[in-house]
């Protein structure tokens, strides 16, 4: 079993902490669909890319790819009013249907089978390489390490937006800024590991971690440790019972979600509030 | 008691000790694993990755792969790039040396084969992903038995004490697809030079192998989903070149087949590619034998 399973539970050990986090912010600012969004913009762009006749695997593409995750982070930011009537999540679709759209109507432009495409676009955990863990351990831990300098900003952002407006801090380019690392995040997760399972790593242990805890940092603790137990157990069910990994994980994190809605019943006392 | 205990052990040594001699073959796809299970018979220990109904340009990779590889002693894919999508990344992970590209484990079925419509340049611009061609092949029977010859001559030189066996299998093979290519050849006869439609463009070689014409697609390019204007012209050819069946295979969308079929007359043709993918299709030969037969009803309406 590790021979086949050691590089899949590396990257379910060293890569979600950095997306548990991240899901913190995204479960608070009620805009859980924005990483599907991103990484369909991303595609996008790789779309995009082929149309014009590059390779796959040319940086050229990725450059590509990476202006359409700017270029949805700059649509985020700009339109993320917090008030309003017309809910972030909103723009959010419409920003993932128009693209996944788009993509369809780009790749029937491209010549012939497109099945390298969508295998290059979305990962599958069990095959994932001692390379790719590595270079997206680097991004993460460069994307953490930005973070966490800019944790007073980013976390006043989302939990606590009128003070930051209040002292006027501009909104809109911390915003960009948090979708653009947020993209980058995303998407290269997305390649190696597939949407599914990025959507999960997101949102499943946020939401755990808030039904089960007040603190945000215990929450965050609680969220990644799930997320620990979720990915390898999931890889280990997906072992013995030979099903694909990246479906059986989801699943697993779905009885976890249970769980600790069954637990939450039990630690319920005071309302729950944020505390920052 | 001793006895039954000395019984059991004698035939767990007789089991494990069979197991160990035989060739673990895995193959990407059901026809390459029912040709060679009809070469190996009981001396290989057989695996498909895809499911016979599985679309062969996508196919979900499971642990078991992986660890089917690693144990495999030969691998028989189509080497024209119908399985490029899943895999490479698959070998990458399995890292199992006896099956690289050149080994005597790796066997390429398209190796030695003229494959049909290859794009003239090899550019993404003029036309691409399956640069080496139509990789569609093993559905003309005649291709099949070069491929069974291919898979005998790697079975033989991975496991040369049953090499004997492997040829008589193999002949076996091919004098039973000479004698049936007369009773298949004489059934379509009377619909010769006829145009069908299809799905997907993969029934080409079929096509030239007994006289039709495939040659309107509801795909408007391989892998891209019909649209309406699209499918109107395909009505449009259908009327016109009074094609009589539209051949779509398990995992395509039926029901654009079949919206097409209503408003033309023509038959929808439920066909496979794969041994299993429809009833009574074991073997490669009952798999074309159904083919005929499906097409013959279809096309005598």
């Amino acid at each position: 079993m590790w021979d086949v399973m050691m590089w899949p539970i590396v990257a379910c050990l060293l890569l979600p902490g950095l997306l548990v986090y991240l899901g913190m912010h995204v479960v608070r600012r009620g805009i859980i669909f924005v990483d599907i969004a991103m990484a369909q913009m991303a595609s996008l762009g790789v779309c995009f890319a082929v149309m014009k006749h590059m390779d796959l695997d040319s940086p050229l593409t990725f450059w590509i790819s990476l202006g359409f995750t700017l270029l949805a982070a700059a649509l985020f930011a700009f339109t993320g009013k917090r008030t309003g009537e017309v809910p972030q999540e909103a723009i959010i679709g419409i920003a993932y249907v128009v693209a996944a759209a788009a993509s369809v109507i780009l790749l029937s432009y491209s010549t012939e089978g497109d099945e390298q495409i969508k295998n290059m676009l979305i990962g599958n955990i069990l095959l994932v390489t001692k390379q790719e863990i590595y270079r997206t351990l680097a991004l993460f831990v460069g994307v953490g390490v930005f973070h966490w300098f800019a944790r007073k900003r980013f976390m006043m952002l989302s939990f606590a937006p009128e003070e930051a407006v209040a002292i006027g801090v501009s909104v809109k380019l911390w915003d960009f800024l948090f979708y653009a690392t947020f993209g980058l995040v995303v998407t290269s997760f997305v390649q190696i590991v597939g949407v599914l399972l990025v959507f999960t790593y997101l949102i499943v242990p946020a939401v755990c971690g808030i039904l089960t805890a007040r603190r945000f940092g215990v929450r965050l603790a609680i969220g990644v440790a799930l997320s620990l137990v979720g990915g390898v157990t999931g890889l280990m069910v997906s072992f013995y019972q030979d099903l694909p990994s990246g479906a059986a994980i989801v699943c697993v994190f779905g009885v976890l979600l249970v769980l600790a809605g069954i637990v939450s019943i039990f630690v319920k006392g005071e309302p729950r509030s944020v505390d920052a | 008691m001793k006895y039954h205990i000395t019984v059991l052990l004698t035939v767990i040594a007789a089991c494990t000790g069979s197991a160990w001699a035989k060739l673990n073959v895995v193959t990407t796809l059901a026809d390459y694993a029912a040709i060679a299970r009809e070469i190996g018979g009981d001396h290989v220990e057989i695996t498909s990755m895809a499911k016979p109904t599985e679309d062969p340009h996508f196919v979900d990779a499971r642990p078991s792969f992986v660890v089917k590889l690693r144990a495999a002693d030969i691998l028989i894919e189509g080497g024209a790039e119908l399985e490029v999508g899943w895999l490479p990344p698959l070998l990458q992970t399995a890292r199992n040396s006896k099956l690289e590209t050149g080994a005597v484990g790796r066997v390429q079925a398209s190796e030695g084969i003229r494959l049909l419509d290859v794009p003239a340049t090899l550019s993404r611009a003029a036309g691409d992903v399956h640069a080496s061609g139509n990789p569609h092949f093993m559905i003309d029977p005649i291709i099949a038995k070069a491929v069974a010859a291919h898979i005998a001559r790697a079975f033989a030189a991975a496991d040369p004490a049953n090499a004997a066996v492997y040829v008589t299998n193999e002949k076996k093979f091919e004098t039973t697809i000479d004698a049936k290519l007369q009773e298949w050849g004489k059934a379509l006869l009377p619909f010769r030079g006829q145009h069908l439609a299809a799905y997907h463009d993969d029934w080409l070689y079929f096509a030239r192998r007994f006289g039709f014409e495939v040659d309107v697609f509801l795909e408007p390019k391989p892998g891209v989903p019909p649209s309406p204007k699209h499918l109107a012209e395909v009505i449009g050819q259908i009327k016109a070149a009074h094609i009589k069946a539209i051949l779509v295979e398990p995992f395509h969308n039926r029901k654009i087949a079949e919206k097409v079929a209503s408003s033309t007359g023509a038959h929808v043709v439920d066909g496979a590619q794969y041994p299993e993918a429809l009833p009574n299709t074991a073997t490669y030969v009952q798999l074309i034998d159904v083919l005929v037969a499906r097409l013959t009803t279809a096309l005598k309406n």
